[in-house]
């Protein structure tokens, strides 16, 4: 089981498939790699030999921000917004959707599990 | 969509005078404005704005990270402060039912 970058132990699929499991890299991106080392987007990623591998991981390390160091700069560019008081921020702050969407109802994925209030009337009622 | 590069980004006209000249004179007097929607300039940063929020001018002092975003996004428009507890609410109002 080949390893990249760290943690990742992409199995035996299409090398194109398999670098999207780190993170960081989807479809495009892994397909740009692929090209840009010469190595068969088709090929398995059991296939590969050591220098392959370490080719590959001193290529993806030196061109994209991967796993650990992207993690960072997200929660870095996240903090920033917090720090200066903005909107946004505001929005990152209390767990409600930042981009505008509506809250009345929906935006789950932000709000988490709903909290049932005595009283509160229903999508249906406040028509 | 993004305003196009060509434009450069927005800032009133009289507020970048205003602007320039308090970087001139070096005064740091806090400068009223209603204009929300100007561009925070790099010639903004240690300056202070009162930005209009639709009721009153709001105190914001600008930073290196605040360049780049408008002067609006940091004068909250809406001020949420929790929803009403049922038992106060009943206090607040009594002679509803």
């Amino acid at each position: 089981m080949p390893r990249l970058i760290g943690v990742d132990i992409p199995p035996q699929k299409r090398l194109e498939i398999a670098l999207t499991y780190i993170y960081g890299i989807g479809r495009d991106t892994a397909r740009k790699i692929c090209d840009s080392t010469g190595l068969d987007r088709a090929m398995r990623s059991r296939d590969l030999n050591e220098d392959q591998i370490a080719m590959l991981a001193t290529y993806i390390q030196k061109a994209y921000p991967v796993e650990g160091q992207l993690r960072r700069q997200v929660a870095a560019n996240i903090n920033r917004l917090r720090e200066i008081g903005c909107y946004r921020g505001m929005r990152h702050r209390r767990g409600l959707p930042v981009r505008g969407q509506r809250t009345r109802t929906n935006a789950r994925t932000r709000k988490g599990p709903r909290k049932t209030v005595a009283g509160k009337k229903s999508v249906k009622g406040m028509k | 969509m993004s305003r196009s590069l060509k434009k450069g980004p927005y800032v009133d006209a009289k507020l970048l005078k205003k602007v320039a000249a308090q970087i001139k004179t070096g005064k740091r007097d806090p400068i009223t404005t209603w204009s929300r929607s100007s561009t925070v300039t790099p010639d903004f940063v240690g300056l202070t704005f009162l930005v209009h929020n639709g009721r009153h001018h709001y105190k914001v002092f600008i930073t290196e990270d605040m360049v780049g975003h408008k002067l609006g996004e940091f004068a909250a428009t809406r001020v949420f402060k929790g929803h009403t507890n049922k038992k106060e609410a009943d206090k607040a109002a009594p002679a509803r039912s």
